[in-house]
């Protein structure tokens, strides 16, 4: 591996390091909240000041949600951050635009991270066959079932084809007296309806955009019907009510019994051991039955800026977060699959069943993104979902419109 | 010395203006130099539903939060103004949220309106009324909006009533009582008509005010469900920052300019008084 071949077990960059100095700033959207904070500065900073005195890290944190804003402000006031972390979808447009630092050309090569680094991620920083970003860690989207109130049902097992997972929902759908929902069969809702869709899309077999990324698929027969599956869940079934949950929930409606099954992160594992960790035993991951199982994965990749003033000490700090040791601790944090394969063999990995189930399955794994007008489209997608769940659109009206916009904003 | 006032208008007003104004006949993406693509920004404005829908909700919200907002602050304005115990505290309770982080004030609107541990469910329950999903029902999201933009504003509102209410001669009242004017009679013929230059201030600052909401948009619903309840401003900023089409968010905000403008000279030639 590149990162390898230039650095040693904590993550230290090859380079002189007496060569390497200047004052440099990092953009992270992980890393986030106060527990964030202290791994950066107080445990992962220090390590890279040890071997690199003369450079003084600045950090701006902030999160996915807000990471465009300060990219725009940064790219617009030409104070671009020398190195910046992105999520998957992000490097295609800023790598385009020459904003990114061409890897490659400092010798960090696509081969050299597919030999220690889980290659579905890898894709996401490689624009026009070079690297433009190294990733960290990855997340995915499943199926998630507490299996203490699937017992209590009488079911053993999580559902294997959709017709069980709508028959099991209804079966654990409660609601009061009075019609009140209390208890969901299935959550959809506690996820980004986005992120929610596209892991429906991808285990229907869909995908968001044709084979050269030039115009919009998720309007197909599959992409509609993994829509309509969803609504359905809704309307028909009923096994949630929207408004229900929601992405500003404190806590998911999985760990809190509010649902006995639904669509989940992996870092639900994290969640539900700070929380609730007795369940843990209970949580029992499955792909989304569908036409072609599959499973959305994202992820985070550590970039560098074209223009900074000092690349030297933007590069080592750089291959310093995507080292074995930091990537370790970040991923722990955040309660994430670690994008090294070395690391999936760690204590961390091996007692996290949900990563570990997300690795099982990467092979069916799809990522969003792919054209390079894919941030200016993907804040398109929410509306229009749930214009399909609350009825105010069939889910073909609504996807048809969508792709309608996309295909204007990718010819534009 | 002028200069530095004329400079620091120029340079930090005008300047930006008229860079919006410029900028807004341009495709540009950040990456690449502005280019000049004319109207077009504003024809794809004006084919854009959901910039449509922006406004629309906007117009809304102003309608709702503006007069509302103008009647409860003058009705606490008037009692406030009056010999009552706690007269300071009084004030000092309803300016709060004026000068409260409307991120604050929007978190704890999330958790009033939580489905299903929220206050405001719960109070309903009490009285038997089912409660709702506030903001993820597109019947009810913008409302639920309006009544946080309502709620804020009565604090600076019901300021600058008291302050004009205590400029208004007490001789006026004395000589209505005189007259055997009831306590309606001199609010309707004294105070209202007394307060009217407030009232046309007050009245610009609160459509400015609304047809900027943003903040608690941004918290509360991310202009959701399904844009019901995205406003010009979010939707600038989704153009800018989520989008990167700074030319299109130009032109968004000069429309929001134009109508800004225009509902401020019918504010202006609504409350125009005798004086003019």
């Amino acid at each position: 591996m590149a990162l390898s071949a230039c650095s040693s077990d904590n993550g230290a960059a090859s380079d002189d390091s007496g060569a390497v100095s200047g004052d440099i700033t990092l953009l992270t959207p992980i890393y986030e909240g106060a527990a964030g904070q202290r791994l950066l500065e107080d445990e992962l900073l220090p390590q890279f000041y040890e071997k690199y005195p003369d450079v003084k890290v600045t950090v701006d944190y902030t999160n996915f949600a807000r990471l465009n804003e300060k990219l725009t402000t940064g790219v617009v006031s030409g104070l671009v951050p020398d190195v910046m972390m992105m999520g998957v979808g992000w490097v295609e447009a800023f790598a385009d635009k020459g904003v990114l630092a061409n890897l490659s050309e400092s010798g960090i090569s696509v081969a050299d991270l597919e030999k220690s680094t889980t290659a579905e991620i890898v894709k996401a920083g490689v624009w026009d066959g070079d690297v433009y970003a190294v990733p960290i860690m990855l997340d995915a989207r499943f199926g998630v079932a507490r299996m203490d109130l699937l017992r209590e049902a009488g079911y053993d097992a999580p559902p294997t084809t959709w017709a069980e997972l709508v028959e099991m929902a209804e079966a654990l759908t409660i609601r009061s007296e009075g019609g009140d929902l209390e208890r969901a069969g299935f959550d959809v809702l506690s996820l980004d309806a986005r992120q929610m869709y596209e892991t429906m899309l991808f285990s229907s077999g869909g995908s968001l955009f044709n084979d050269d990324n030039t115009a919009p698929a998720f309007n197909s027969a599959a992409g509609v019907e993994a829509l309509e599956s969803v609504v359905d869940l809704i309307h028909t079934s009923e096994v949630e009510d929207t408004g229900f949950s929601s992405t500003k929930e404190t806590v998911n409606p999985l760990i809190n019994g509010r649902a006995a099954m639904g669509i989940a992160h992996n870092n639900l594992w994290t969640q539900t051991l700070e929380a609730a960790p007795e369940l843990l035993p209970e949580l029992e991951p499955f792909l989304i039955p569908g036409d072609s199982p599959g499973m959305f994965v994202g992820g985070t990749l550590a970039t560098m800026s074209s223009s900074s003033e000092h690349p030297a000490a933007a590069q080592a700090l750089l291959e310093f977060l995507a080292s074995p040791g930091p990537a370790l601790a970040a991923n722990e944090q955040r309660g994430n699959i670690p994008a090294l394969t070395e690391l999936l063999d760690t204590d961390y990995a091996q007692g996290n069943r949900l990563v570990q189930f997300s690795m099982e399955n990467l092979e069916v794994a799809k990522r969003e993104g792919g054209p390079s007008e894919w941030l200016g489209l993907r804040g398109e997608i929410a509306p229009a979902i749930e214009s399909a769940l609350l009825a105010q659109k069939t889910p073909k009206q609504a996807l048809d419109d969508l792709a309608d916009v996309f295909t204007g904003k990718m010819a534009g | 010395m002028v200069t530095p006032a004329v400079a620091h208008i120029g340079l930090w007003t005008a300047l930006p203006v008229l860079a919006t104004f410029a900028l807004s006949l341009t495709d540009y993406n950040i990456f690449d130099a502005p280019r000049w693509i004319g109207i077009d920004n504003y024809i794809q404005i004006w084919n854009d539903p959901t910039f449509r829908l922006a406004t629309w909700n906007t117009v809304v919200y102003t309608f709702w939060t503006v007069p509302v907002s103008m009647a409860i602050a003058m009705i606490i304005a008037v009692a406030l103004n009056q010999n009552l115990w706690l007269r300071t505290w009084y004030r000092t309770a309803f300016f709060l949220p004026q000068v409260t982080a409307t991120v604050a004030i929007a978190m704890v609107w999330l958790w009033i309106y939580n489905p299903q541990q929220g206050l405001l469910n719960a109070a309903l329950s009490v009285i038997g009324i089912p409660g709702q999903a506030w903001l993820a029902n597109p019947d009810w999201s913008l409302w639920a909006v309006i009544l946080v933009g309502a709620w804020q504003g009565i604090g600076i509102k019901m300021l600058i009533y008291i302050a004009a209410l205590q400029n208004v001669d007490n001789s006026l009242y004395e000589a209505a009582s005189v007259d055997g004017a009831s306590v309606v009679r001199k609010f309707f013929a004294i105070t209202l008509p007394m307060l009217k230059p407030a009232t046309f201030f007050v009245l610009v600052i609160s459509i400015i005010g609304a047809f900027q909401v943003f903040d608690q948009i941004y918290v509360l619903t991310d202009g959701g469900p399904a844009n019901a309840t995205t406003m010009m401003t979010y939707e600038v900023y989704r153009s800018a920052f989520q989008n990167f089409q700074m030319g299109l968010a130009s032109a968004q905000s000069v429309c929001l300019f134009a109508f800004l403008l225009v509902m401020t000279l019918i504010s202006r030639r609504a409350t125009r008084g005798d004086d003019e």
